[in-house]
């Protein structure tokens, strides 16, 4: 018999450590106490949500940066007692936005490759929940087709000159640092290879211009963001030149497979349940119950991967299952609690929190397929680790 | 994945292989029972993972016998293999003996007095075959002959026999077993889900072997974007549906269902839910990329379709756990979704 597909692509289940039951009961009476003020709306963005104070407030509980070694400021904490923490933010809608990046990809990417006094300077600053990092990779001609950026950092007598724009990048407008992909060698015949990764800390250079893009819902996260001759010293250079892509790729798996890849919706989940809970008809029930049962599904999913990335392994093509599965549930729950509960969408202030609720994430909702890569090209992965394409 | 298991999944599947391609899933339709291949199971132990040791099982976990349920699914089986194991385990729990040949797992509701059990139009697997009933009923689990019953044939779509069985039943053994009244119906769905799951992976992996070698336009299906879509679609169903019955086995063991508080209903649930929900995609994308080859009874889709159709509605189907997840969301309150799922 040919080799099994679906044998290459299997989901071993990961049970949390018992440990893990106190820091969960912590972290939940902590947002308890701490989210009672914020409005619905705001919640319900969470991970998009930006606020400084809230990000301080968790990085003074040390819950921010936790895997990163304790040498440098970090928690030297396991990627579960992380997992914890960002599974539980998520679900009772902490606003995030401004340490998210830092979190989740920057900081473990800077203890990897950066040299020992970035460590030593940036480190303590993510970890303490002070730190906003913006990605650049996108271009106004590189969309899904990311490779085919065209920004480019020149070498200098002083270190890299650069020049270009980048687009779709959140929080730049008011981030601390941005780490960025730009082409380092104009050699055409290397597409991928001539990619290297930047850290720039945005205060000490100049010629970086963000301009807000609103996006449909009237948010101001994004920007396209001009570089006119910056100038960036040596060190900014992150990892080795002309290595770029892997590098990026090394952290798909994380980005992907994420618990904020199938959460996005769920704080509208809780508000639905509590919405239809005295009216639903065993129908109504059947449906709602569908949906947990996709969030359990997709948890299971999303912590086996996270205990293959702790064993040290790269699955990325598991990883691209679960964004895309991810995806469909959560870009799919604002059209199904509209069709459940017969209230319509609100703007901020107005209705009920439900009503709120619905009103933002049903206009959020289209942006779930496009960050974080679209489900096409997610599909374009699958496709390729079946060996069919 | 230990050791028993990857031996266990080994040879339940080369056995499977080797003894139930098309054409022999094909004699068992037109001919009926393979007795021979069911003795050549109960020689190999395979009906019997889930018996304790002095029964000549396996004493096996529910982890321990997924590949085998999985299997099961995937090639079509036409026996009552998971069937007997979820008797066998009924037994154990029970401390009973449950007699040789084919048992009958009843999950309808009974009616029991002193010496026998009434039962009533009892939809039995494999009923015609069984020499044995296997009954819970009031915290007893009773086991009875089946000599005097009515039994009417009726296969299901899959074309396995799911029995009409009426009348007195002899009891022949009854056991003290503290297991809830719906223990088969839940054990019931977890295997169901269990052999989806196994159809499924071959659903699949028969898409993505065709879509590879049928060309159109002058190249492989399989290498239409189109396609790719269907077959990425169809990975993700199939894998997700794997995992969370991996995950319903591994919590039954670890929980089980009757005890306080949380225990492993909910994942049995979640399970049967999923899986059953899934068939519809599944067996849609994977039909849609055989074209019409898929549509004939020559070409061996079927085998496992016509099962997935007939196993997404036995022992309740989505919207029966769906209407059993939901009204457990409703009574925690939109506050208490979340622990619902993680505590």
């Amino acid at each position: 018999m040919a080799a099994s597909i679906a044998d290459s692509l299997r989901f071993e289940p990961c049970e949390f450590p018992a440990s893990l039951v106190e820091l969960r009961r912590e972290v939940r009476e902590f947002l308890r106490q701490e989210l009672g003020s914020y409005s619905v709306v705001k919640r319900s963005q969470s991970w998009e949500a930006y606020d400084a104070e809230f990000s301080a407030k968790l990085g003074a509980k040390g819950w921010i940066g936790m895997t990163l070694p304790t040498a440098y400021g970090g928690h030297g904490r396991s990627a579960f007692e992380r997992y914890v923490v960002v599974e539980e933010c998520l679900v009772a809608g902490a606003p995030t936005a401004f340490h998210w990046v830092a979190d989740r990809q920057s900081g473990p990417l800077i203890v990897r490759y950066a040299t020992e006094a970035q460590k030593q300077e940036i480190i303590p600053k993510i970890t303490a929940g002070k730190a906003c990092f913006a990605i650049g990779m996108s271009e106004p001609n590189s969309g899904s087709d990311l490779a085919s950026l065209r920004s480019r950092a020149e070498r200098t007598d002083n270190g890299w000159l650069v020049n270009g724009t980048k687009i779709w990048t959140s929080n730049a407008h008011r981030a601390d640092y941005m780490i960025a992909l730009f082409r380092t060698d104009s050699d055409p015949d290397k597409k991928h290879a001539a990619l290297s990764q930047f850290v720039i800390d945005l205060s000490q250079v100049k010629g970086i211009t963000p301009r807000p893009i609103q996006n449909l819902a009237g948010g101001r996260n994004f920007n396209e963001v001009s570089f006119v001759d910056v100038e960036l010293p040596p060190e900014a250079l992150i990892g080795t030149e002309g290595e770029g892509w892997k590098q990026v790729t090394e952290e798909l798996a994380y980005e992907r497979s994420g618990p904020e890849r199938y959460l996005s919706c769920f704080f509208l989940l809780r508000q639905l349940v509590d919405a239809i809970k005295d009216t639903a008809s065993a129908a109504t029930l059947a449906r709602l119950g569908g949906q947990i049962a996709w969030a359990t599904t997709l948890r299971n999913m999303s912590l086996s991967i996270a205990a293959k990335l702790h064993a040290g392994e790269d699955p990325l093509l598991a990883a691209a299952v679960v964004k895309d599965l991810g995806c469909q549930f959560e870009q799919g729950l604002p059209g199904l609690a509209q069709e459940l509960c017969e209230l319509e969408p609100t703007l901020e202030g107005c209705g009920t929190d439900y009503q709120q609720v619905l009103g933002s994430l049903v206009q959020l909702a289209p942006s779930f397929s496009l960050r974080g890569g679209t489900p096409e090209i997610m599909h374009g992965i699958i496709a390729k680790g079946m060996g069919i394409r | 994945m230990n050791e028993m298991r990857s031996i266990l999944e080994e040879s339940v599947n080369r056995l499977f292989a080797d003894e139930l391609d098309w054409d022999a899933l094909t004699r068992i339709e037109q001919q009926g029972w393979p007795a021979s291949l069911w003795e050549q199971v109960c020689a190999q132990g395979i009906d019997r993972v889930l018996a304790s040791e002095a029964a000549g099982g396996m004493a096996g976990s529910w982890g321990d016998v997924y590949p085998l349920l999985r299997a099961c699914g995937r090639y079509a089986v036409p026996l009552p293999i998971a069937e007997a194991n979820l008797c066998h385990w009924l037994a154990r729990q029970a401390h009973a003996e449950l007699p040789a040949g084919v048992p009958g797992l009843v999950s309808q509701e009974v009616f029991v007095d002193s010496t026998h059990v009434t039962v009533t139009d009892a939809r039995v697997p494999w009923g015609s075959q069984a020499q044995t009933l296997v009954v819970v009923h009031a915290g007893e689990l009773l086991i009875t002959a089946t000599s005097g019953l009515e039994i009417t044939r009726e296969d299901n779509i899959g074309r396995d026999p799911r029995d009409h069985v009426s009348g007195r039943a002899e009891i022949l053994s009854r056991s003290p077993l503290a297991v809830p009244a719906d223990t088969v119906h839940l054990l019931g769905a977890l295997i169901r889900s269990a052999q989806i799951a196994g159809g499924a992976a071959a659903a699949l992996d028969l898409a993505v072997q065709y879509a590879s070698e049928r060309e159109q336009f002058g190249r492989p299906l399989s290498k239409f974007q189109a396609i790719q879509h269907h077959l990425a679609d169809l990975a993700g169903l199939v894998a997700s549906a794997d995992a969370i019955v991996m995950s319903a086995c591994e919590v039954f063991d670890q929980r089980g269902i009757a005890g306080a508080g949380r225990d492993a209903r909910f994942e049995i649930a979640v399970a049967k839910c999923r899986t059953s929900e899934a068939v519809e995609k599944i067996t849609r994308l994977s039909h849609q990329i055989h074209g019409a080859i898929g549509f004939t009874y020559e070409y061996g889709l079927h085998f496992v379709s016509r099962r997935l159709w007939a196993w997404r509605a036995e022992f309740g189907g989505s919207s029966e756990w769906g209407e059993y997840l939901g009204r457990a969301a409703v009574e925690q309150g939109g506050d208490g979704l979340w622990p619902l799922i993680t505590d």
